[in-house]
């Protein structure tokens, strides 16, 4: 009976279906869901070795994990970063996007065009830039407030201005794409509600408040979860910029996971922050689920 | 309900709403506008223009004048950058992972789309479900045990460990198999009557009709290989091993206060990617708009 139904299925497209799928199948498992499992399983075990056996440990690594200070000092870095990047890089595509969405506007594509270029750059390459761009002698952002009589900071080396200066880096890597998408969102609302609250006696101010802003909801959410999850994982330009320091003020949680794993090759509480940052991944988008609906991914 | 909002960017006409400044001269509307879009596009551009006026300073004197337009133009600096790090075998390295990364992901991607959006079989909704979930499993949480499996395999520093985990994505697959669903039935089952073979449907009828969407996979995957960094710099940092962004942080670190050369190092990186950017413009907003439904 068994036998029967694979045959019928075989016989149907399943065939076709099953060597379509085996590569890229078997790419995924071994690349993705192996190792997903393998982080589960790893995060259990002390190892702080490579030359000596792992040694289970139960929940061990998460115990060391959350009474370390240098952690939850990490979390709350990243958790910053996040924030701030995420937050200001929305609001700026939010205006850019409502202005580029006006009648009449010279060259729209060329604006667009060029909010989008930090996006598609390296982020090594931007990351070697800014540590000229905040240079605290000779760099123009100095240079700048110089010139209007200010001494600026110390950017990098000072552990007030740091994170701030990483996060100017992440808003400019950022905010061309949320005016893309907000763009987009924008064009989907009908022309008439506009005219309608304009003869109603709305100001632009109150009709940007009024139906542009709560009609691009969705979108808003979206932007939040997706600039969440990316600013939350950031990692190439900390590196290169601060190495997360001074005094860990710019130590972000992959910073930290590269340290313990890679530097010091402690697997196990490296796969325990790595378990740790895919339930924080997984929280942001349960919020998005919640709040637009599981469609989202399927809707078409 | 996200989904039809983002929609409208694949028409790429720009259509604009025309309750501001409605019945007054279009230079006051522009004027308007262009106060809110030039400072910040200033803002955008400056770290540009700084790259290019540092690239052409002569060496040594990086800080003089520190302003953001070129007074000298000394083109030395990318002979020197060039020749101070194998930027040659970086650019190659990148070029030749980019390739077989962008193949695969249309080859594997495509044939895996097809099963999705064209053949019935048991357990397929199962399984595109278990495809997409892939899509939310950041990188940090598998990053350990793909390290010690490459490891394990003998794959570190070479060219199977920066290609071979990446051949698979499952966005692609996702934007392939929507546009798979959009082909008309009536060309599937005029290929079934002519005995045309499932293989021989994808690649000659399916995918070419599917040309922009294969295209936006194929240009997000190169921007994913060119501005990849943490993976490459874990698994093949060998000097011969290294890609653009992983080579140009060695070289940041080896002529440390160089930085005349260090601008026209960031600046042989940046070039690449902006000119893919612009030469297909059209195709990527449209995929980034479609992108919208990650998530």
């Amino acid at each position: 009976m068994i036998r029967g139904s694979v045959l019928r299925w075989v016989r149907g497209d399943g065939g076709a279906a099953l060597l379509f799928l085996l590569p890229s199948l078997v790419l995924l498992v071994a690349f993705c869901f192996y190792p997903m499992v393998s982080a589960l399983r790893l995060s259990l075990y002390k190892w702080d070795n490579l030359a000596v056996d792992p040694v289970f440990t139960g929940l061990g690594n998460y115990i060391r994990l959350f009474t370390n200070d240098r952690f939850w000092n990490s979390l709350r870095i990243t958790f910053l970063y996040t924030f701030g990047v995420t937050a200001i890089s929305i609001i700026m595509g939010l205006v850019i996007a409502w202005v580029l969405n006006q009648k009449g506007l010279i060259f729209p594509t060329f604006w667009r065009g060029l909010y989008f270029l930090p996006t598609v750059s390296p982020t090594v390459a931007a990351a070697m830039v800014w540590i000229l761009l905040f240079n605290p002698s000779f760099g123009f952002v100095n240079t700048l407030l110089r010139e209007v009589g200010i001494q600026g900071p110390n950017w990098l080396s000072s552990s007030q201005w740091a994170l701030p200066t990483l996060m100017t880096l992440g808003i400019w890597r950022r905010f061309g794409f949320t005016v893309i998408v907000y763009l987009a969102a924008l064009q989907a609302i009908p022309q008439d509600y506009y005219e309608n609250s304009w003869v109603d006696g709305a100001s632009a101010w109150q009709s940007f408040l009024r139906i542009s802003v709560p009609l691009v909801a969705p979108a808003t959410v979206m932007l939040v979860t997706l600039g969440l999850i990316d600013s939350f994982l950031v990692f190439d330009q900390v590196l290169v910029m601060t190495g997360g320091g001074p005094a860990g003020s710019t130590e972000v949680i992959g910073i930290l996971l590269y340290r313990d794993a890679f530097m010091n090759f402690r697997m196990g509480t490296g796969s325990a922050m790595a378990v740790v940052t895919l339930l924080v991944v997984a929280a942001f988008t349960l919020f998005q689920w919640r709040v637009v609906g599981f469609g989202s991914s399927e809707g078409e | 309900m996200g989904t039809h909002v983002l929609h409208p960017l694949q028409q790429p006409a720009l259509k604009r709403s025309s309750i501001l400044f409605a019945g007054r001269k279009k230079v006051f509307t522009n004027l308007g506008l262009l106060i809110v879009l030039v400072p910040v596009a200033l803002l955008v551009i400056t770290p540009y223009l700084w790259m290019v006026t540092g690239s052409l300073k002569e060496r040594g004197h990086f800080s003089e004048p520190p302003y953001l337009f070129p007074s000298t133009f000394d083109f030395s600096n990318y002979q020197k950058a060039w020749e101070g790090a194998p930027f040659a075998r970086y650019f190659l390295n990148t070029a030749g992972v980019a390739a077989a990364v962008v193949l695969s992901r249309i080859v594997l991607g495509g044939m895996a789309a097809y099963a999705f959006a064209i053949l019935k079989f048991r357990g397929r909704d199962l399984l595109f479900f278990l495809y997409l979930s892939t899509m939310m499993i950041p990188f940090y949480a598998i990053l350990i045990p793909l390290f010690l499996l490459i490891r394990d395999l003998n794959w570190i520093n070479s060219y199977q460990a920066l290609i071979v985990p990446r051949m698979v994505d499952a966005f692609g697959i996702l934007l392939l198999r929507q546009a798979f669903i959009g082909v008309p039935r009536d060309y599937l089952d005029a290929a079934r009557v002519d005995g045309a073979s499932h293989w021989h449907t994808l690649w000659r009828i399916v995918m070419p009709m599917c040309k922009p969407t294969a295209l936006t996979v194929a240009i997000f995957s190169f921007l994913f290989v060119w501005n990849d960094f943490l993976w490459p710099f874990l698994v093949a940092n060998d000097t011969d091993m290294r890609l653009i962004q992983t080579g140009l942080q060695a070289f940041s670190g080896r002529y440390l206060t160089e930085w005349t050369y260090w601008m026209a190092g960031t600046i042989m990186a940046t070039i690449p990617p902006i000119l893919f950017f612009l030469l297909a413009q059209k195709q990527f907003i449209s995929g980034l708009a479609r992108s919208g439904i990650k998530g």
